[in-house]
């Protein structure tokens, strides 16, 4: 229990220095004021705009106003979209949700029978198959990648839609797309686990036994190659649910990545500010999530670091 | 035996999970396909009447008083009325929500409002609608962006069916910016107030607001009772891809049957294709250089300047970069701005004169100069410039930053930002008043440049509705810019779309899109 308290006190602590952070960052750069008047606007235009948005004030009020946004929960407006921000970005966390789960998913059942069958089957013709998609997944930019999946899948066979966000068949080409990276990481460190487990003594022994592979893999070796993968799985997921912007702005796909990008375009304050919590929040949570599954698949973890204190 | 249970009690627990996760994600995508049924999906459906348009942003706001921004007006313009119009053929103003209009004194105007025009919701427009909708602009607490459009606008208010306005001194460009007034409706929008009226909007256009998925897209319909005659289009959907290849990809698939902002690169990836067609016009758009003849910088100086302007090989930029979509210029104006004169002579591409101007100016070992510049620029300009100049012996230091942290810096009263920037301009007004004061004049945000006599110039100009002293004042400024060189004009900028062959447009200067020009071929 102590352990959990301890690692969620941590947690709110970096959320706070990610807040004070983006705080500072933005007003240090551009500004918003600039973005919203048109090119003939006057100085004394300008000015209106600007004390009417509270931002004449000195840096250090306006942080104070901002802390106490932040207790009360209420995010602020948003500069161009004249809406309360905290309803923008919850129109936008279910794509974005939905784009990580189905990548996720694709990064699971994919990329850890990848690793598997390259590690068991190491030197053989199927490792020599499998090997190269993994390092093409590795190495491809996600805008190469998702422009190749649009103009073999929507533009050359029409079978899937280019972009939007309209049903079932939209998200396949971005969730690929986003996959492919996460894929490819999870693949190799499911290999690279495995393998180590393949040379250990008590595999030679079951081996010698006559101990088929499909038992083994149950019995033994996916239980210690787990944890490993189970972290890097946890931050891909995190950077799934974060490093969806380029994905999301090439398909057009209307989650919480390309809302950024059009909030830091137009220096939306409080929007980025929403986004930039609400995503460190969300990553933060999910790393606390992947500590606390450690403890519960292997005790010992949980007990080291208790006892170590 | 009690370990063995734990793990798998531990798998049901995982595989429980998983599905739990795969069911919640299926739902919220089926949710979401299903609020957006009635669309057609996958192909553009030319059946259905239904154009399929890809806009680089999305809408900001749908409210015409709380935004000033490009894409929103391609949608709003479509559900509201302007006051005025221009003929896209000869741009001269003619009827809109207006039906005559005349000037009793220098600063007073009446227009005479059409009497049978309904908005959206039934009830019919009048002149307290058109008085209304500047009055809120005006209004200070409103914070309109487009409140500097109209300040030159002292009083706006009803006179049973005339609008009377009264301006601060006598207002040449008061009727272009009349053209890109939309007319709200008074009684709806004080009944449900400003937050509703941006996502339920009701105006008296040729399009109905349907439906605003956000992030993704916006419908409108046709507006069958339009004053002006039933729009051929039945409906319209408005799909936000910020992603240039993308927009092209879904043209190429038949997604869109429409997308602006098309590169010269597009070009032919769309030609290729037979059942597509590329839309392109001149526009109002100038691409300039601007120098900083404030800062003490060597553009401080004409000669350098002259330097510069002699150094630019303006063709090979029109014709390699560009693919031809793009006019020379004589002068920090297009040819449709009123103002323009066409006496003026520019300058020619010529390194030699260049390179012996810069040795008249002291600089004969070269120079270095910085240019700031933001992505929202063509950076492949901003390139062909610095390779030009190199070769007089300008060494051209390009400083990239996002834009609002650009626009930051150059408009910063210290000026110093550097030496030349690039840029892209129009006023949407078509008169040089929207160019020429805001880029030039002393003091104001844009200028790097001060001289009382360009200044009084254009200060004439723009108080008084006189065409003949107008254009008089313009050929003063103009040739002073000549002389003085605090910028130039590189090229008129046009304006490029990718469209299905099956759809007919004509496009206009000003970038408009009223889809009820559109006309399906078939």
């Amino acid at each position: 229990m102590l352990y959990v308290g301890r690692r969620i006190v941590q947690a709110l602590v970096s959320i706070f220095g990610v807040a004070t952070i983006i705080f500072f960052i933005l007003r240090l750069t551009g500004d918003p004021v600039l973005l919203m008047v048109p090119q003939n606007a006057t100085a004394e235009d300008i000015a209106v705009l600007r004390h009417a948005l509270g931002l004449d004030q000195p840096v250090g009020l306006q942080y104070l106003q901002f802390l106490k946004q932040i207790f009360t929960a209420d995010l602020g407006y948003s500069y161009i979209q004249n809406m309360p921000v905290l309803d923008i970005v919850m129109e936008r966390i279910p794509y974005t949700i939905d784009l990580a789960i189905s990548a996720l998913i694709l990064t699971v059942i994919i990329g850890v029978p990848l690793g598997m069958i390259t590690a068991i089957y190491k030197g053989t013709w199927i490792e020599k198959i499998c090997m190269p998609f993994i390092l093409v997944g590795q190495s491809m930019p996600a805008f190469w990648t998702g422009i190749l999946l649009i103009m073999l899948f929507a533009v050359q066979l029409k079978w899937l839609p280019s972009s939007g966000a309209e049903n079932l068949q939209s998200l396949i080409l971005p969730a690929m797309t986003l996959a492919s990276l996460s894929i490819a990481t999870v693949a190799r460190m499911t290999r690279s686990s495995m393998l180590e487990q393949l040379g250990q003594d008590y595999v030679r022994t079951a081996r010698s036994k006559g101990v088929g592979i499909p038992r083994m893999l149950y019995r033994h070796l996916l239980r210690n190659a787990s944890i490993p993968i189970i972290t890097v799985i946890g931050l891909e997921c995190a950077n799934l649910l974060g490093g969806s912007v380029i994905t999301e702005t090439i398909f057009a796909w209307p989650g919480l990545g390309q809302l950024t990008i059009q909030a830091i375009a137009a220096r939306d304050f409080p929007l980025v500010q929403a986004v930039v919590v609400l995503g460190a929040a969300v990553y933060i949570f999910i790393n606390l999530i992947t500590d606390l599954i450690y403890g519960w698949i292997d005790p010992r973890i949980k007990l080291g670091r208790e006892t170590s204190q | 035996m009690k370990t063995s249970w734990r793990s798998v009690q531990k798998t049901a627990i995982l595989i429980f999970g998983l599905l739990f996760i795969i069911a919640l994600a299926g739902c919220s995508v089926a949710k979401q396909a299903d609020s957006n049924k009635p669309q057609q999906q996958g192909e553009a459906s030319t059946d259905s009447r239904k154009l399929v348009v890809d806009l680089a942003n999305e809408a900001a706001n749908l409210d015409p008083g709380l935004q000033y921004n490009f894409d929103s007006y391609a949608v709003y313009r479509n559900i509201f009325d302007n006051l005025l119009r221009r003929d896209p053929a000869t741009n001269e103003f003619t009827a809109g929500v207006a039906e005559a209009w005349k000037q009793d004194s220098p600063t007073e105007w009446t227009f005479t409002i059409r009497s049978d025009i309904k908005f959206h919701n039934g009830d019919p427009l009048t002149a307290e609608d058109a008085a209304f909708s500047i009055q809120r602009i005006l209004d200070k607490e409103f914070l309109s962006p487009q409140y500097a459009n109209f300040n030159m606008i002292a009083s706006a208010e009803a006179e049973g069916n005339e609008l009377k306005i009264t301006t601060n001194e006598p207002s040449p460009t008061l009727l272009a910016q009349l053209v890109n007034l939309s007319i709200v409706p008074k009684k709806y929008v004080e009944e449900v107030g400003n937050e509703q009226f941006n996502l339920n909007p009701v105006g008296s256009g040729a399009y109905l607001f349907d439906s605003w998925a956000k992030g993704t897209n916006i419908t409108l319909k046709a507006n069958e009772e339009y004053w002006d005659g039933k729009p051929e289009v039945a409906a319209v959907e408005f799909r936000f891809v910020p992603d240039r290849a993308s927009r092209v990809a879904d043209l190429l698939s038949g997604k869109a049957d429409f997308v602006s902002g098309v590169s010269p690169d597009d070009v032919e990836s769309i030609q290729s294709n037979s059942n597509l067609q590329i839309i392109s016009t001149p526009t109002e758009r100038i691409a300039f250089l601007a120098f900083n003849m404030v800062d003490d910088t060597p553009t401080k100086s004409t000669a350098v300047n002259q330097a510069i302007a002699h150094g630019i090989n303006y063709d090979s930029i029109i014709e390699s970069l560009l693919q031809g979509y793009g006019e020379r210029v004589t002068q920090v104006l297009t040819p449709l701005s009123f103002g323009y004169d066409p006496s003026i002579s520019g300058f020619d591409y010529d390194p030699e004169k260049a390179k012996e101007l810069l040795k008249e100016a002291g600089y004969d070992n070269g120079i270095t100069l910085d240019l700031p510049t933001s992505p929202s620029f063509d950076q492949r300009v901003v390139q062909a410039i610095q390779g030009d100049l190199d070769k007089i012996g300008i060494k051209v230091n390009i400083v990239s930053t996002d834009h609002a942290t650009f626009l930051k810096k150059v408009q910063d009263p210290a000026r110093k930002w550097g030496s030349l920037r690039y840029g892209i301009w129009s006023c949407g007004c078509m008169d040089a008043d929207g160019t020429l004061l805001p880029l030039f004049r002393t003091g104001t945000i844009w200028s790097s440049y001060s001289n009382p006599e360009f200044d009084q110039a254009v200060d004439a100009a723009r108080t008084t509705t006189d065409e003949a002293v107008r254009i008089e004042n313009y050929k003063t400024a103009l040739n002073i810019l000549q002389q003085d060189v605090p910028g130039i004009g590189l090229y008129q900028h046009f304006a490029i779309y990718g469209a299905s062959n099956k759809l007919q447009w004509q496009p206009d200067p000003q970038e408009n899109f009223f889809v009820k020009d559109i006309k399906w071929v078939k």
